[in-house]
């Protein structure tokens, strides 16, 4: 039942055409964990299989001997590791966690996919030192693995520091490798490539039972919120680190999802509610947009000033 | 306070309380904003600067962003009153005139030993051109960081392209800044300068110094009858 009214509404909602990387209209993704099995009976759920095929070939091999940096010297190699699945690497932007909770006395289990948010106003690329990372208009938050010096700048800034660190790739290795920057920083995408071709991220397009969808943002907050209306159920993702562009739809309230997440390096917790840190900026950051229109008045106001102050003496002078 | 020869304290007024004013709020806060530029790269960490007391702060990158906004706020402010302010009045003594850079080699020549320094106005030729060049860096500053904060308030999906030019317009002049900061206090430590540093603190300079390295500025003083005597 639940898998055929999945499949119904994947296949009612298509990938429209604005929703192509660039054309314009934010997309927004849907992950019904009402529908996710965690998919059991493979090894490696087919979402995180599916993202993994496709980014197989993302970072390229890392230097034999990759430079120790100075002075704090740590290195973040994954590549000897690539296998690992159950958390996020450079190799694996998706996992699936499990979550066993006990809800109205009857224990259930509850899978639950981690990856990138794509959040409305996300800070790792906003404040990217190299503007590496950034908000497409289509939603997606891409890093440019070409740009980005690995100074892992945005999994500090991330509530869920999701962005992880190779070491021994990408640009430092040309500039100063020893004193700047560290490798680079990878993280799911959105598969931007493939929503530019009008294709659906690799993860929705394989999970088996549809519990991820993607479509215009506004049509996917209104699914998300009658699915959750529906089975009496949670939201997470429309009000967190300010607002994202991955809404997930619970049975179980996420405080108790997020009990079962003990947040570890690419384990991320899920607590409900977690504001956004830079919007405690934004009152100084609109002085400051406003400040050329102070700076404008205060001198009108200051040589108006100054030039009466001028002609009162010069009236003076004439009548001594 | 305007120009004036005060000859019985043999001192002449070099900068009112606004130029004063300006110069300081543009250079604090521009210190400031060299600072938490820095702290906007990972490196509070990586070089253990949080380890330091007092500089518990400087990894984390929002307040960082706070203190930067708030003097980017005092420079922003200064800057474009200093542009109207005097350019409204006519003031450009301080801009480079035909034939600064001969003139400027010829002053620095003389700051090593090598040939005599020219009579001068108020200000040295190589201060005008450092002026021109250090009103350049701080307006690619200031517009590049009002579109990063535009950005990273109103529009964090801005034309990738319009994002790169701000950020490495801003990158750029920041190292600019640095470097022509740097400039600023070496000429500082020239001995020959060191009567100035006085005058931008309290506004006066030595009429004596002045009369023998700025003396086609006291004899336009003099000719103005800018003289208060005893």
């Amino acid at each position: 039942m639940q898998i055929s009214a999945g499949a119904a509404l994947l296949t009612g909602v298509h990938l429209p055409k604005t929703a192509r990387a660039e054309s314009g209209g934010s997309l927004s993704t849907l992950i019904d964990l009402s529908l996710c099995d965690g998919c059991a009976d493979r090894k490696i759920p087919a979402c995180v299989q599916a993202c993994r095929n496709i980014n197989r070939d993302k970072i390229p091999p890392v230097v034999d001997n990759i430079p120790e940096p100075w002075p704090r010297k740590t290195i973040e190699d994954w590549s000897k590791k690539r296998d690992v699945f159950h958390r996020l690497t450079p190799y694996n932007y998706i996992y699936v966690h499990r979550a066993d909770v006990v809800v109205n006395g009857h224990s259930r289990t509850v899978f639950v996919p981690r990856r990138c948010m794509h959040c409305d106003n996300p800070a790792c690329a906003t404040i990217c030192p190299f503007s590496a990372n950034h908000k497409n208009t289509n939603g997606a938050v891409v890093i440019n693995p070409n740009q980005c010096f690995g100074g892992a700048k945005c999994r500090d800034v991330c509530p869920w520091e999701i962005p992880q660190r190779q070491s021994g790739v990408g640009i430092y290795l040309h500039v100063l490798p020893g004193l700047m920057g560290n490798g680079v920083m990878y993280k799911c995408d959105l598969c931007n490539d493939r929503l530019v071709q009008g294709k659906q991220p690799g993860c929705i397009e394989a999970c088996p039972r549809g519990a991820m969808l993607i479509g215009p943002k506004k049509e996917m907050e209104a699914e998300a919120q009658a699915r959750a209306g529906k089975i009496n159920g949670h939201i997470y993702g429309q009000k967190e680190n300010g607002g994202t562009a991955t809404l997930y739809v619970s049975p179980v309230p996420f405080e108790q999802l997020n009990q079962t997440m003990v947040r570890k390096p690419g384990q991320p917790d899920m607590k409900p509610g977690v504001p956004r840190r830079m919007a405690a900026t934004d009152p100084l950051g609109k002085a400051v947009l406003a400040s050329p229109v102070v700076g404008l008045a205060l001198a009108g106001a200051a040589g108006w000033y100054s030039r009466r102050r001028k002609n009162n003496r010069r009236q003076e002078e004439d009548r001594d | 306070m305007t120009e004036k020869i005060l000859s019985e304290k043999n001192r002449v007024v070099r900068h009112n309380a606004i130029e004063l004013i300006e110069h300081w709020a543009i250079a604090l806060s521009g210190l400031v904003l060299l600072l938490t530029g820095i702290f906007e790269l990972p490196v509070a960490k990586r070089y253990y600067i949080v380890t330091v007391p007092g500089l518990g702060w400087s990894a984390d990158f929002i307040t960082s962003l706070s203190l930067h906004y708030a003097a980017a706020l005092v420079f922003t402010v200064a800057g474009i009153f200093h542009l109207v302010y005097h350019g409204l009045r006519g003031e450009t003594g301080l801009l480079p005139k035909k034939g600064d850079l001969s003139a400027s080699v010829t002053v620095v020549k003389s700051l090593f030993g090598f040939g005599q320094e020219p009579p001068m106005h108020k200000y040295l030729p190589e201060q005008r051109l450092a002026y021109a060049g250090m009103a350049w860096i701080i307006l690619l500053l200031v517009v590049s960081g009002l579109i990063k904060t535009y950005k990273n308030l109103y529009a964090p999906d801005l034309s990738l392209a319009v994002v790169l030019a701000a950020t490495w317009i801003h990158n750029i002049s920041f190292v600019l800044f640095f470097l022509a900061f740097l400039a600023h206090m070496a000429a500082i430590l020239l001995r020959p300068n060191w009567p100035m540093v006085r005058g931008i603190f309290t506004g006066k300079v030595r009429l004596d110094y002045a009369r023998h390295r700025h003396a086609l500025w006291i004899a336009d003083l003099e000719k103005n009858k800018k003289v208060v005597d005893p």
